[in-house]
């Protein structure tokens, strides 16, 4: 696609993209504090890091606005509409989506089954978006080389494929706003630059804003525009990658870069 | 639409097409023996069609017996009343456990797995104990005797054949509506089984799938159970005691549980064979442990499913084609 | 006044047989994850074992409790190792073979001694006669084995390496095996004494109920009742849950009567579960 193209399918796109508002959100587990007073958002079409080290809350952090957790205090907002305590179902049917950090697909059925699913279920999408354009997944699934598996069981892929196609199949549920859970993760190093394409496809075609919680430095320098630093559940630093990668408060947080997940982990 | 798809709506179906022998069965034959084994069958056929339904959720329901009962009981009490017409009978003994189940799904489809099950087996208990205690309803622990045979038309259908007829009528019925559930429903179930927060994370709303499951299964039930009333001409508490599920158990897992081929299969089998050994009844029970062990720890399939395999694996093979194909169970 | 009190000895009494029961039962599931269907038929094995002891082989009554449970936890422990092992963990495929196996259990008890209920008397006869209530010396035995076998499992699961072992493997079972805790005869060992706690009960009630095969079946849903309520996996909490079951059914049963009673115990055990998912005590040891 052309520059002027995309710019301005981007524009097009990005007049519908709500702005997701996170306000005062707190997280309890029993006696654990996970965070506390949590605020920040991201403007229509933004895409904002989140890095931090193990612990630090990320995961959780994600979990809550997609609401598979509940709030403890605090508010989110996508646009208008407050989502703080609409069910996980829900908040994806309008519009929210996020995918895991494992592999996350069907993985008994073929991955064209698992394409057929995604579409079927994303097809219950609340909102006009349900007529929108084409999303692209065929030329996606090439790309990824994910094409000539088709009709092969998900879990007989390799992992980095596995991957590519659950977030595939995020796509198809038409969102505008995106929550990415360490989507490098388990990606060889050459794979990695998939995760990019993948990010500006969505932003392209659907316009989405993107939350990307990661631990690749590189990938997050190249794709994040502003970045959020948590440690033990606190917002210590925001701002551009740059900048606040070379804060020391910031590198005493993690004491040195933070070991890569396992791809042996189930 | 993906080859398993495909293969198993085929399967399906002409397990249903199947069922049109019972229908027609009684009015080829009038030798006793066969048409107590087709009724028996029929009425076997349904109850492990309502289990078959909440496995495709990944539950086993223990609560067949009991919404049986509901149907069965609500059957005979409007039959009793006068009502008769085998329309009327068998749309009441689908409807009022199907209603019975919203609420009841309610309080129970929140649990997973093994908690389920307590709560269910624990149901069944309870809606025995409900008979004993409502005796001026359902007759307590005498039942209802003499319940007057449905009629369709002005014909009374008491006759012995008549009787066998409809009740491979009402198996045929529960089947199509098993077959039409879980086909339409498919991919959702299939998929809150296998992944349920990858299936909420797309979008659906599992709580209504499930609840959607557990009302079909109920209502099936309750058409086997109207069969079973039917068929006696009474309803009383000992047939739908909470030890009966075993029975429909057996039928789904030595079957095979992932095919309404299965169901069928399984419900033919054990029944026949409890039948070839009625002289030595308690044996029975027995033999469906047995088999139900074999097939636990050797052929987790059933006899469909293993049948399956063979036939894929044959196929793939003789295709040159190393690699077993895909399968969805 | 006499009914309260009666009515109380009573729901001690059941309150002991049930936390026999429930104990074993718990123990498995906690920390195993097996469901075990077949736990009545234990129950009825120990019933049938002290029959033949007394009857055919004509030992006294408190030997042959002894073997019967010995007997009955031997099976078990022989079962688990063929049968169950394999599927430690696996609630649905453990639930359906055990279910298989007290089916095979009760055939081939219906086959042996058949199916009506044969003469099982316990020994003791009379009762204790206090203030305008009755205790039968049958009930206050029964209670006293039970109370000691309680407290002897007790001390095992809390107080021998054995026992901490075992609650170890419950918690974290990799974590246990990289102490070098050797999980071989472990399960089946569990899997046995769980068993013979509910051999011993059957040994010890069925010779005041009745000895039939299926005398077994009611075991089952009480074990579940009082294991929900307790809390799945928490010994404590079956204890606990045993005696408040037992008690409510004794009360029920004098002052409402059978079936009413039982009706009232189970709508509480649903409601409970609905509100308070994890029981009394109860912890997410295993996922359900």
């Amino acid at each position: 696609m052309s520059f002027i193209h995309r710019s301005l399918s981007k524009a097009v796109a990005d007049l519908g993209a709500p702005r997701l508002r996170v306000e005062g959100a707190s997280k309890r587990f029993g006696g654990l504090m996970v965070f506390d007073g949590l605020s920040f958002d991201i403007p229509p079409g933004g895409v904002l890091g989140v890095i931090g080290p193990n612990g630090a809350g990320k995961t959780t952090l994600i979990n809550v606005i997609c609401g598979m957790l509940s709030l403890t205090a605090g508010s989110i907002h996508m646009g208008d509409r407050d989502i703080t305590s609409k069910p996980f179902h829900v908040v994806s049917r309008l519009g929210l989506a996020r995918s895991f950090q494992q592999t996350n697909t069907y993985s008994r059925v073929s991955v064209e089954e698992n394409l057929y699913r995604a579409q079927r279920f994303g097809a219950q999408r609340i909102g006009a978006a349900n007529k929108g354009p084409d999303l692209g997944i065929a030329g996606l699934l090439e790309a990824f080389g994910l094409s000539g598996h088709l009709q092969e069981r998900s879990d007989k892929l390799p992992y980095g494929l596995q991957k590519m196609l659950g977030l595939v199949m995020v796509l198809a549920t038409r969102p505008r706003i995106l929550l990415l859970d360490e989507p490098a993760a388990g990606l060889e190093r050459r794979e990695r630059t998939q995760v990019d394409r993948f990010v500006e496809h969505a932003q392209t075609i659907l316009g989405c804003s993107v939350l990307i919680v990661e631990h690749d430095m590189d990938l997050v320098r190249r794709l994040c525009p502003r970045i959020m630093v948590l440690d033990a559940g606190r917002l210590i630093a925001e701002g551009a990658p740059d900048e606040v990668l070379a804060r020391q408060d910031v590198i005493d947080a993690y004491l040195g870069p933070s070991e890569e997940p396992n791809h042996a982990e189930p | 639409m993906t080859a398993d798809r495909h293969r198993d709506i085929k399967l399906d179906s002409w397990s249903v097409v199947s069922l049109l022998s019972l229908v027609v069965l009684p009015l080829v034959t009038t030798n006793p023996i066969v048409n107590s084994l087709a009724y028996q069958v029929a009425i076997g056929i349904s109850a492990a069609m309502a289990i078959y339904i909440m496995l495709r959720l990944g539950l086993l329901s223990f609560m067949v017996p009991a919404f049986m009962a509901v149907g069965g009981y609500a059957g005979a009490i409007l039959a009793k009343a006068g009502a008769t017409n085998l329309l009327l009978l068998m749309l009441v003994a689908f409807i009022v456990p199907a209603l019975a189940a919203i609420p009841l799904g309610a309080l129970v489809l929140r649990l997973k797995g093994i908690y389920f099950i307590f709560v269910t087996f624990l149901f069944n208990e309870m809606l025995q104990l409900i008979l004993f205690e409502t005796p001026s309803l359902t007759g307590g622990s005498n039942g209802i005797s003499a319940v007057p045979p449905a009629s369709f038309l002005g014909w009374s259908l008491d006759t012995p054949k008549a009787l066998v007829l409809v009740t491979g009528l009402v198996c045929l019925i529960a089947s199509v509506t098993t077959l039409m559930v879980t086909q339409y429903f498919r991919a959702e179930f299939t998929s809150i089984e296998e992944n349920e927060t990858l299936t909420e994370s797309l979008g659906v709303a599992v709580w209504k799938y499930r609840t959607i499951g557990f009302v079909a299964s109920s209502g099936v039930a309750g058409l086997a159970g109207f069969a079973l009333v039917n068929m006696l001409s009474t309803a009383h508490p000992s047939s739908f005691a909470s030890w009966s599920v075993n029975s429909y158990i057996a039928y789904a897992f030595v079957g095979g549980r992932g095919t309404m081929l299965g169901m069928v299969v399984g419900s033919l089998l054990l029944i026949a064979m409890t039948n070839e050994f009625a002289a030595y009844a308690q044996l029975s029970v027995g033999l469906y442990g047995i088999l139900l062990l074999v097939v636990m720890m050797a052929l987790p399939g059933g006899i469909v499913g293993t049948c399956i395999d063979y036939f894929e694996n044959f196929k793939a093979r003789s295709a040159g084609n190393l690699k077993p194909a895909t399968n969805e169970r | 006044m006499e009914s309260v009190i009666s009515a109380g000895v009573i729901g001690l009494s059941l309150g002991t047989q049930y936390a026999l029961i429930s104990i074993g039962f718990t123990l498995i599931f906690g920390i195993m994850g097996v469901v075990n269907f077949a736990h009545g038929g234990f129950y009825i094995l120990g019933g049938y074992f002290a029959f033949t002891l007394t009857h055919t082989f004509g030992l006294p009554f408190s030997v042959a409790l002894i073997l019967a449970a010995l007997a009955t936890g031997a099976v078990g422990c022989l079962i688990e190792i063929v049968f169950v092992e394999k599927y430690v963990a696996d609630h649905l495929a453990t639930m359906l073979i055990t279910l298989a196996i007290y089916q095979i259990m009760i055939t081939g008890i219906t086959l042996l001694y058949g199916a009506e209920p044969v003469q099982f008397r316990f020994p003791v006869k009379g009762s204790f006669h206090g203030s305008g209530f009755y205790i039968p010396y049958a009930s206050m035995i029964v209670s006293g084995v039970c109370a000691v076998a309680i407290i002897a499992v007790y001390y095992l699961v809390y107080k021998t390496r054995y026992g901490i072992a075992l609650r170890a493997m419950a918690d974290d079972g990799q974590v246990a095996r990289a102490q070098g805790i050797a999980p071989v005869m472990m399960f089946p060992l569990a899997f046995g004494i769980a068993t013979a706690l509910a051999g011993l009960t059957g040994a010890l009630v069925t010779p005041i109920l009745a000895l039939e095969p299926t005398g077994g079946e009611a075991v089952l849903g009480k074990a579940f009742i009082i294991v929900i309520l307790g809390g799945l996996g928490s010994i404590t909490g079956a204890m606990i849950s045993a005696f408040v079951v037992g008690l409510i059914e004794a009360y029920t049963s004098v002052y409402l009567g059978g079936s009413r009673g039982a009706l009232a115990l189970l709508a509480l055990v649903v409601l409970i579960l609905l509100v308070r998912p994890q029981g009394i005590l109860g912890t997410v040891a295993r996922r359900a």
